[in-house]
């Protein structure tokens, strides 16, 4: 196991490499000057020119990349040049509110997926199954920003129950923090609940074929030891694997349902650090949200291999 | 192939899938000519005019009428999804049957490039593409378009590792035949399948990514009929004029759907081994 | 399963706890104001600085400005400005010395330390070395403080705008110890003396600020605490006040008026304002370097139309001048009184584009009823056979495309603006500084100068007049129209009343019913 972590380990370095000069290089192709930008409309020439060196901006890429890359090992991520506060605690102040938000998602997603999944499963062929995996089909259609747009119509502007945005810490109030994220973990969510139901359905159809469930069955086993106990177990493995690599895209995703939430995540971070054209902000939202993935990929491997006996790791 | 068609035929849902498709095309093709209204003109009388007998499916705030402007939209989304799956398709095929073939460092470098690019949320990137390339729609297909391209090399270099063995494969090359041509003429062919499979559902994908990014205004030119932008605007209007953003939320989610339940009906059809399972 | 229904349960239990108090049962207003309370403000975007002399933005300005003070205070008349932090203000025969007297029990928020005349000098120096105001105070030659209380301020030449530049809340007077003591820097930190101080910011999230004990006016401010809290997007906005999450927001989107209004427990107020808007047209190039193509951009556009449909009719529709009807300045001339499509193909015509041209509009896409205006101007233009194509930015590169002068057309606004000078000036006057039409004609050059000095306030009106007419047939910009001011608030905040520039300066006497 621990020459398979290694090995995975070795993989991820050169990919966390290049995350880091696609970060880079990839900022730098973005039209617009950021020190124009920061200065707005009316600023003198010396002083663009003290803001470039003060920035770096006046050296060679290979240059910038190496003094960045440096930085970067020892946590530095520079400053934003709009704000003046440091990326990486930019970053970090906000990461709260998409951790909570993704981390709901999948909780969403979790329960309302496992049920109907196996339930499909089990009632193969029925209008049940039919139901469920017309649902699945649908979840991973519509748009997360469409049925953001109808939860705030129908839960928020009609029913009044819910609030339509924004963010409240939890250390401030627990219920009220709860209360916010309901609607956007559910947008979200929907399309996530869709792929890991249409995948446990698939699972358990694979492990019900399975002769120990049958004989279970066929033992007078009750329902929901059987497919609890056995079958639902062994079905884990891909559930578990999808799950994970859905956590992941759920980073991407969440910068439109935070756009319609006003909340203050990682999404409207890179959203605001693309608009403002800043340089520190975007290259450092990218790289980090490029090195979560991996990240998150890599645990899922280590999860799975860890999971499945059969993988060797070798 | 008759096999295929059969099997094929008795999946429903999949049937129903092509059926919308074909309706989609229909009125792409039929938009210039058919739509009772010019998609463009604006009106301050027709402003968020109800669905009625002047306009089907009503008129937007600038009165224009939102039947005709779906159809324009599905002309624009049919074209971006074509296109941008297009470029996914054919970079990543090249790329994966490459490595595949060719192994050692060919495999190393590519494969790392697509680790790479894979290793970034699909709209974040996107949007970083889109952020370098200016707002246009040719752009919106180039962004997508690359965005997609590591899924089809994975799929393509996996598939050429397993037919690369082959007795076939193997024939032709102590022929002495030359790598391209095995490749074209002896792997191509025999891994079209799974290609095909993920072009159908790129097609989706490309679908949602360009109505995601006209969402957030970086995507197409702000009055073009896309069926994104056109939702971006109905989303302020929800409570005053339901339809402006119901009908078009529609339109994009039964032709994903479309494209969705037909892929998943390809990839049984055309490979049974391979059971729908996730995204 | 049991787990599952747990989840609903919870899910339910959450639901519940939506607020109690129904926003329908109308508190009973008192007569007179309550002391105390906390009002919730939505703003429309986050502020990057909170020093007040390097703030550019709308967003920082909202944040800053009711922590700081000024010497002189706008009044209710659009234009019109009143001592604040100073007690009087004398000018001398020659129109050159200010010699302000100013308040003595001023004190500044943490030290409690008085305001003197040292402070003020310090902070005109202060903006002048920041840059990015410092134009308003280039004419200054010297100041000397006689006593403590007392400031003289000797200008080159006389400066007509000069106390309304000091009634900018921006230019704000700021303690210098506190500055030195944080090296220069002012980010984080407040060095103010305005009705309420910093408590908290946290970007994106919220800045919270309270009362300010020491503040010199009795009574004043009502509020304990302000909380501003940035939504960017209107219907989220308008969503939050209906539920109450809100209890003010400063810019009410026109189509949501009817739906506030329907509650009736919110109350919307407007004023005409300061933000105008505009097609830019870029007159150091081809086809726009042609007076008559234009003038042809000028007939052809229908103001009315975009107006219903932008703006629901609200905005004051402006073709012969930029001020609002409650401007001191204000005459209520007309330029292009009708759309006369005629009349702009002949123009086209004899410019030698009759068969009409290809050209493109740039637009942030941060500001939606720009683009939507835009893609109504463009359709208004395909009539006398003008192709626009509309290219919507983020607004990063768009404004600095703008400023560098590459662009055909543009629809773009500005706001902010209190005195003619600052309105027409800098954007008309070929050295002006937001000059981005590159437009440039001696006669308006010599007319702006001659309002700069001119301190009697009908001979103003007079110069701006005749300036306006001029600029705007000559069309280096296509006016459109005057935006109204608005601000909704539940039916229990009181006294705040909304200003024509947008500031948020009321607050102070702003309370809450019980």
């Amino acid at each position: 196991m621990l020459k398979y972590t290694l090995n995975r380990l070795l993989i991820a370095l050169p990919v966390l490499v290049g995350i880091s000069i696609i970060s880079f290089f990839i900022v730098r192709l973005v039209p617009g000057d950021t020190v124009t930008a920061m200065l707005g409309a009316h600023y003198s020439e010396e002083e663009a020119q003290a803001l470039r060196e003060t920035y770096g901006l006046d050296q060679s890429l290979v240059t910038q990349y190496a003094l960045w890359i440096g930085n970067v090992v020892r946590g530095d991520l520079g400053q934003s040049a709009f704000t003046g506060q440091p990326v990486l605690a930019a970053i970090l102040e906000r990461l709260p509110v998409t951790v909570q938000l993704v981390a709901m998602s999948v909780g969403f997603a979790l329960l309302m997926a496992l049920p109907l999944g196996i339930l499909a499963a089990v009632r193969r062929g029925g209008p049940g199954d039919f139901s469920v995996t017309f649902l699945g089909l649908l979840g991973i259609s519509v748009p997360g920003f469409w049925l953001g747009t109808l939860l705030i119509l129908g839960f928020s502007l009609y029913l009044g129950w819910l609030p339509s945005g924004g963010f409240i810490m939890w250390s401030v109030d627990p219920v009220e923090n709860l209360r916010h994220m309901i609607l956007p973990a559910l947008a979200l969510g929907g399309a996530v609940a869709a792929v890991i139901m249409r995948m446990t359905r698939s699972a358990m159809l694979d492990v019900l074929g399975e002769d120990y469930v049958k004989l279970a069955r066929a033992k007078g086993m009750p329902p929901r030891v059987w497919i609890l106990k056995h079958a639902f177990r062994n079905a884990l493995i891909p559930v578990v694997t999808i799950t994970g690599i859905q956590a992941g895209y759920l980073l991407g995703g969440s910068v439109v349902i935070e756009q319609i939430f006003s909340l203050p995540g990682i999404g409207m971070l890179s959203l605001q650090a693309i608009n403002n054209r800043d340089y520190a902000l975007l290259q450092g939202t990218v790289l980090f949200v490029g090195v979560c993935f991996v990240l998150i990929n890599l645990l899922v491997d280590l999860l799975y291999a860890w999971l499945d006996p059969r993988i060797k790791y070798g | 192939m008759k096999e295929f068609f059969r099997r094929f035929r008795r999946n429903r849902l999949a049937v129903a899938g092509l059926v919308v498709i074909a309706f989609y095309v229909v009125l792409a093709v039929l938009a210039p000519v058919a739509a009772p209204h010019d998609p463009y003109a604006m009106s301050a009388d027709a402003m968020l005019a109800e669905p009625g007998r002047d306009h089907w499916l009503g008129a937007d705030p600038f009165g224009r009428d939102i039947f005709s402007r779906l159809m324009h939209g599905a002309r624009l989304s049919l074209m971006v999804g074509a296109i941008a799956a297009g470029i996914a398709l054919i970079a990543g095929t090249l790329m994966g049957m490459l490595a595949g073939y060719f192994g050692r460092w060919v495999d190393a470098v590519l494969s790392r490039i697509m680790d790479i690019l894979f290793s970034f949320p699909d709209i974040l990137l996107a949007l970083v593409i889109m952020a370098i390339l200016g707002p246009s729609t040719v752009n919106v297909m180039i962004a997508i378009g690359i965005v997609y391209t590591p899924i089809f090399a994975r799929i393509a270099r996996a598939s050429t590792l397993s037919v690369k063995e082959a007795a076939f494969v193997d024939a032709a090359r102590s022929m002495g035949a030359r790598s391209m041509h095995i490749l074209w003429r002896h792997i191509l062919p025999n891994i079209t399948a799974p290609l095909i499979i993920q072009t159908t559902l790129s097609f989706a994908f490309a679908i949602l990514a360009e109505a995601a990014l006209s969402f957030l205004g970086l995507g197409v030119e702000p009055d073009a009929p896309s069926w994104g932008i056109m939702l971006n605007e109905g989303k302020n209007w929800m409570e005053h004029a339901w339809w402006v953003a119901v009908f078009p939320g529609l339109a994009i989610t039964l032709a994903v759907l479309s494209f969705n339940v037909l892929g998943d009906g390809l990839r049984d059809a055309l490979d049974p081994k391979l059971r729908s399972s996730g995204a | 399963m049991r787990r599952f229904c747990a989840a609903i349960g919870v899910a339910i239990a959450l639901l519940g706890c939506a607020r109690e108090s129904p926003l329908d049962d109308l508190p009973d207003i008192p007569d007179e104001p309550v002391v105390g309370g906390t009002l919730t403000v939505a703003v429309q975007s986050d502020g990057r600085t909170l020093d007040p002399h390097r703030a550019t933005d709308a967003g920082s300005m909202r944040l800053i400005e009711n922590m700081y003070g000024t010497l002189m205070r706008y009044t209710e008349i659009y234009g019109e400005v009143e001592p604040y932090l100073a007690e009087s203000v004398t000018l001398s025969e020659d129109e050159t010395t200010y010699t302000f007297r100013l308040r003595d029990d001023v004190t500044f928020h943490g030290s409690g330390r008085i305001m003197t005349a040292d402070d003020v000098q310090y902070s005109f120096e202060r903006i002048t070395n920041a840059q990015v105001r410092a134009e308003q105070f280039r004419h200054i030659r010297s100041m000397e403080s006689p006593d403590p209380h007392t400031l003289v301020v000797h200008l080159e030449r006389p400066v007509a705008p000069f106390l309304t530049y000091l009634a900018y809340p921006m230019n704000a007077i700021v303690d210098r110890e506190v500055v030195s003591e944080n090296d220069g820097s002012l980010d984080d930190i407040v060095a103010g003396t305005g009705p309420f101080q910093l408590v908290e910011w946290r970007k994106d999230r919220h800045l919270i600020m309270e009362r300010h004990p020491g503040y010199h006016l009795d009574g004043l401010p009502r509020l304990d605490r302000v909380r501003f809290r940035p939504i960017s997007d209107e219907t989220s906005r308008t969503t939050a006040l209906r539920n109450g999450e809100i209890d003010l927001m400063l810019d009410v989107p026109d189509k949501d008026r009817s739906i506030l209004d329907r509650t009736g427990y919110v109350k919307i107020e407007s004023v005409p304002g300061t933000f105008w808007e505009y097609v830019g047209l870029n007159t150091d190039a081809p086809p726009f370097d042609d007076q008559r193509v234009r003038q042809a951009v000028a007939w052809a556009v229908d103001r009315d139309m975009i107006n219903q449909i932008v703006k629901f009719g609200r905005a004051q529709v402006a073709d012969g001048e930029f001020f609002p009807t409650n401007h001191w300045a204000f005459t209520g001339q007309s330029v292009y009184p009708n759309r006369d499509l005629e009349r702009a193909r002949t123009l086209l015509k004899e410019a030698g584009y009759q068969e009409g041209f290809d050209t493109e509009m740039r637009v942030g896409s941060a500001f939606p009823y720009q683009v939507a205006a835009a893609q109504i101007v463009k359709q208004q233009l395909i009539e006398v056979g003008i192709d626009v194509e509309l290219i919507s930015e983020e607004s990063g590169v768009f404004f600095d495309a703008l400023g560098q002068g590459d662009f055909s057309m543009t629809l773009v606004g500005w706001l902010g603006f209190v005195d003619p000078d600052e309105w027409l000036y800098n954007i008309f006057h070929s050295t002006g500084s937001w000059n981005q039409q590159n437009y440039a004609r001696d006669t308006v050059d010599d007319l702006l100068e001659r309002g700069r000095e001119e301190n009697d306030p009908e001979q103003r009106r007079a110069i701006y007049a005749e300036v306006q007419e001029r600029i705007l047939t000559d069309a280096p910009v296509v006016l459109l129209y005057v935006n109204e001011h608005s601000s909704a608030r539940l039916y229990r905040v009181q006294g705040y009343r909304v200003h024509p520039t947008a500031t948020t300066l009321a607050l102070r006497e702003t309370w809450v019913a019980p």
